[in-house]
């Protein structure tokens, strides 16, 4: 037992991942009732972009640590942009349509069409991404964090912070807020809520993009494990409740513990089996989420 | 200043306006009565773009608006306080008075005061004034009946459609709706006003259109409507 705050503090920094991609799910449902089953595609791409960009600037004399900073914003817009290719593609039609299954088989695809060109730019096997913090951990009584770490659990509360102020604050977030409550209304109001719907695309693929660089250089860039990932942030997304922001952040950190405590206690083998089992019992009993009112009737 | 001519409109393959042509001058009010389907809503929706209208001409202003997608209607200029009220129920009272005045915020109409307007229809709804920062779901029916005149008022708009504003309010409160919209009147706001509540519509607007079954049946001044043999057996609840 003398292990378990340190099992607990390997989950934390993974689990704030699942939470920014889950977060990024919560965002798109808000506002039209349907996900990209994309995000871990998303995720991964943004990792290898960030990883191109990086690279590219070390290599041309930029120190690592400015090198990542500069990188963040580039990749935060191309997130964006990515994201808007999946509403515009794969989404607006079903939506205007009211077709229920068209979403999901068409991010699912537009997924897989991401991993594709993925492996044909960056090739299959995972990229070691340059790491702006040492790596040399520090050390609290008997645990033991990496510098990295602590800096993905900020970057992922800062990030979900901005978009939430950006949502009570600005006029465009309330817009946004009111789109959600009730699209009808909102368009009565003068708000274009079909570029409201590509928008909350764009900010959850750049969630999921911004997820990729803060965990890459801890992990690897890299799409072999992005539709696991994708999917883990799903199951994260249902258990904190697809419209309870802070539920997710809690169902986060109880998968990430939870993984690595399975990975120490039984086998890293079967580190990907709690997330799914998660999903399961969360889908059968308790279809709303443990936090959140909306029900998904539509997955 | 907003023109319907020969406006078809359903929802699919439900035809439910069948060729309405109606006139909201500048400056008036302008009632349509009716019984419960005949299809006022639905006019409503059709003008603000939340259907899109099978044929017909809407024009606001001389501009042709029919067709146009709903934000891009309100941007033009033409508020619609809809039928149950749809305010947002997770913002608070304030946002929502200024979620009203989006396309003001945004560029898409003249700013004018955002914030004295607010003051003001804090002056004419003095319950909202109270509950600024209570989030609009919260609201008692009467409160969101409220609210959602004040939003549509918000916008500034060159003509403002109410959809029921009395339903499901206590006489009192249907009372209180009534003497804001007489005075919206009286500071000159072109309105066209959906009412059940036929001999009280008739008694504040000047002119009025009957619909039955998506037809026009009867038109004329809220005064020549009022002692219309036919009008009043069928809607104002009296036969002599
Ligand atoms: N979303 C919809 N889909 C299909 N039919 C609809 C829809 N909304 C209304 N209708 C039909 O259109 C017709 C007119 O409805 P509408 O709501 O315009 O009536 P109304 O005059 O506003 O009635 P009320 O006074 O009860 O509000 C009705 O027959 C109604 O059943
Ligand atoms: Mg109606």
């Amino acid at each position: 037992m003398q292990y378990l705050p340190q099992l607990i503090a390997s989950g934390i920094s993974i689990g704030m991942i699942y939470a920014v991609v889950a977060f990024g799910y919560q965002l798109t449902f808000a506002t039209s009732k349907t996900l990209n089953f994309g995000q871990g595609e998303a995720l991964a791409l943004g990792g290898l972009t960030g990883w191109s960009v990086t690279t590219w600037l070390i290599a041309h004399g930029i120190g690592v640590g400015v090198a990542y900073l500069l990188m963040i914003p580039i990749v935060l817009i191309f997130g964006m942009l990515q994201g808007a290719v999946v509403e515009r593609l794969g989404v607006r039609q079903a939506i205007k349509t009211k077709s229920e299954a068209g979403w999901i088989m068409a991010t699912i695809a537009l997924g897989i069409i991401f991993k594709n060109l993925a492996e044909n730019i960056w090739g299959r096997d995972a990229l070691k991404f340059p790491s702006p913090l040492p790596e040399a951990a520090l050390t609290f009584g008997s645990v033991r964090i990496q510098p990295m770490e602590i800096a993905i659990v900020i970057g992922a509360l800062a990030m979900m912070l901005a978009v939430e102020l950006f949502n009570r604050r600005s006029i465009f977030g309330k817009a946004v807020v009111a789109t959600a409550n009730d699209r009808d209304a909102a368009g009565l109001m003068g708000i274009n809520t079909g570029l409201v719907i590509a928008f909350s695309y764009a900010l959850s693929s750049m969630a999921a993009a911004f997820a990729g660089v803060l965990v890459a250089p801890i992990t690897t860039a890299g799409v072999s494990s992005a539709a696991v990932l994708g999917l883990k942030a799903f199951a994260v997304a249902i258990i904190g409740g697809l419209s309870s922001g802070l539920g997710v952040i809690v169902g986060g950190l109880i998968l990430g513990i939870t993984e690595t405590m399975t990975g120490y206690f039984i086998s890293t083998g079967y580190k990907d089996v709690p997330g799914l089992v998660l999903l399961l019992l969360v889908l059968s009993f308790k279809p709303s989420g443990l936090f959140g009112k909306a029900t998904i009737k539509k997955v | 200043m907003l023109k319907i001519e020969n406006l078809f409109a359903g929802y699919g393959k439900v035809q439910v306006l069948h060729g309405v042509s109606m006139e909201v001058p500048t400056g008036m009010l302008v009632t349509l009565i009716g019984s419960n389907g005949a299809g006022k809503t639905t006019t409503l929706r059709a003008l603000s773009g939340m259907i899109k209208p099978e044929s017909g001409s809407i024009t606001l202003g001389g501009v042709e608006i029919g067709g146009l997608p709903s934000h891009a209607i309100a941007r033009k200029g033409l508020a619609h306080s809809p039928e149950a009220r749809r305010i947002f129920p997770t913002q608070s009272v304030f946002d929502n008075l200024l979620l009203g005045a989006f396309p003001r915020l945004t560029g898409a109409r003249p700013k004018g005061d955002v914030q004295g307007d607010i003051s003001k229809m804090f002056e004419i709804f003095p319950r909202l004034a109270e509950r600024r920062a209570q989030l609009a779901g919260t609201l008692s029916g009467g409160e969101q009946q409220m609210l959602a005149m004040a939003r549509a008022l918000m916008l500034q708009p060159e003509v403002l459609l109410l959809d029921e504003p009395s339903m499901g309010l206590s006489p009192k409160l249907v009372e209180e709706v009534f003497v804001v919209i007489a005075r919206l009147k009286s500071e000159k706001v072109t309105m066209l006003l959906v009412e059940q509540f036929a001999a009280a519509a008739l008694e504040v607007a000047d002119f009025g259109y009957v619909m039955e079954n998506g037809r026009l049946t009867a038109s004329g001044t809220a005064a020549s409507l009022k002692v219309d043999p036919a009008v009043r057996a069928a809607y104002l609840g009296s036969a002599h």
